[in-house]
C-alpha cells in the first residue's frame, strides 16, 4: 500500500530528486490534517458497530434483499453482509488515515466485483449501502472529516461498479 | 514505507483499528511535520556543500581511497552516491521511518560496494564525515533527528 507520504517519495525517487516545492506543500497539508484524521479514526473505531447497524437500517433492512429470495435472506448471508460492511468501514478508515486509497484497491476491491457476481450479491444494493455508510459517518464526524471519509467510500463504490 | 503505512499494516494484520497507542504515535508524528519538512529542505539545499566539505574531511582522514585517487570519474561517482544517501535520509525524515533509507539504500549495500571493490571501512568513515557536516548545518534538535539515519548507514556497513 501507499500513503500520502510514500507516493510522493516514490515518485521523487524514480527521478532521483528531492521532493519539490509542490510535493512539500502537499505533505504539509497532510501533516496539518493529521489531527483531524486521528480524531476521526478514534471516533470510528469507538463506534464501528453503531455505524454498521445504522447503515444497514438505513439502506438494506426494509428492502426485498432481506426477504425470502433476497441475497441477505438467511442469517448466514445477513452476517456475511454485516461483516463486509465492517471491512469497508475499517479499510476506508485506514485509507483516510493514510490519505491514499491504494489499500482499498489492494486489499478490498481487487476481485471483489467478480466475487460478488459469482455469489449473486447485488452490486447496486452494496453501493447504496456504502453511500448510506458515508452519510451515517458524516453525521457522526462532522462535515470536514466526513468529507475526507467520503472520498474513500466513493472510491469503494467506483471500484465496485 | 512510512510510519503511517507501518502502523496501518500492523493493525490490519490483526484485523483491528489502530490502537490508542498507535494513534498517539501518529499524532506525535504529524505534529512534527513542520520540523521534518524544514530538515528535508536543509538537506536538499545543502547537499553539494555536505558532500564537498564531507569529502575534504574524509580525504584528510583517509587519503588513500578511490574518490581521492585522481581518477575524476571515480570521484564523481563516489560523490554522486554520497549525495544519494543525503537524499534518502531526507526521505526517511519525511516518512518518520528508516524504511525508505533501508529499502532503497542499505539492503545489499555491502554486497554492492564489495562488488565495486570500494573498501567498506572507507565508506563508513565517509558517512561519518557527511554526518558531521550535515549536523553542523542544523540546530541541535534537528541534528538529533538526522543523526540516527547516518548511524544506520554506518551500522549496515559494519
Amino acid at each position: 500500500m501507499q500513503d500520502a507520504i510514500t507516493t510522493l517519495i516514490n515518485s521523487s525517487d524514480t527521478q532521483g530528486k528531492y521532493l519539490d516545492d509542490g510535493s512539500l506543500e502537499r505533505l504539509q497539508n497532510y501533516f496539518r490534517s493529521g489531527e483531524l484524521r486521528a480524531k476521526a479514526a478514534m471516533t470510528i473505531s469507538a463506534n464501528a458497530a453503531t455505524i454498521v447497524t445504522r447503515t444497514t437500517a438505513k439502506s438494506l433492512l426494509y428492502t426485498d434483499i432481506t426477504a425470502p429470495g433476497g441475497n441477505m435472506y438467511t442469517c448466514r448471508r445477513y452476517a456475511a453482509c454485516v461483516r463486509d460492511m465492517d471491512y469497508f468501514l475499517r479499510y476506508a478508515t485506514y485509507a483516510m488515515l493514510a490519505g491514499d486509497p491504494s489499500i482499498l484497491d489492494e486489499r478490498v476491491l481487487n476481485g471483489l466485483r467478480e466475487t460478488y457476481n459469482s455469489l449473486g450479491v447485488p452490486v447496486g444494493a452494496t453501493v447504496r449501502a456504502v453511500q448510506a455508510m458515508k452519510e451515517v459517518t458524516t453525521e457522526m464526524l462532522g462535515a470536514e472529516a466526513g468529507k475526507e471519509m467520503g472520498l474513500y467510500f466513493d472510491h469503494i463504490c467506483t471500484g465496485l461498479s | 514505507m512510512s510510519l503511517v503505512t507501518e502502523l496501518i499494516l500492523n493493525a490490519d494484520s490483526e484485523a483491528r483499528y489502530p490502537a490508542p497507542k498507535e494513534i498517539r504515535i501518529f499524532q506525535d508524528f504529524v505534529k512534527t511535520g513542520e520540523q521534518r519538512i524544514r530538515i528535508a529542505k536543509v538537506l536538499a539545499e545543502n547537499e553539494q556543500r555536505i558532500v564537498q566539505n564531507g569529502s575534504a574531511r574524509f580525504w584528510e582522514r583517509c587519503p588513500n581511497t578511490p574518490s581521492n585517487s585522481g581518477n575524476e570519474r571515480k570521484t564523481a561517482s563516489c560523490q554522486r552516491d554520497q549525495g544519494w544517501y543525503v537524499r534518502l535520509i531526507a526521505y526517511s525524515i519525511l516518512a518518520g521511518s528508516e524504511r525508505p533509507l533501508e529499502e532503497i539504500g542499505t539492503v545489499g549495500i555491502k554486497e554492492m560496494y564489495n562488488n565495486l571493490e570500494i573498501p567498506i571501512r572507507n565508506i563508513a568513515e565517509c558517512m561519518r564525515c557527511l554526518k558531521e557536516e550535515a549536523m553542523s548545518l542544523m540546530s541541535e534538535e534537528d541534528a538529533a533527528e538526522v543523526a540516527p539515519y547516518f548511524d544506520l548507514i554506518i551500522h549496515s556497513l559494519s
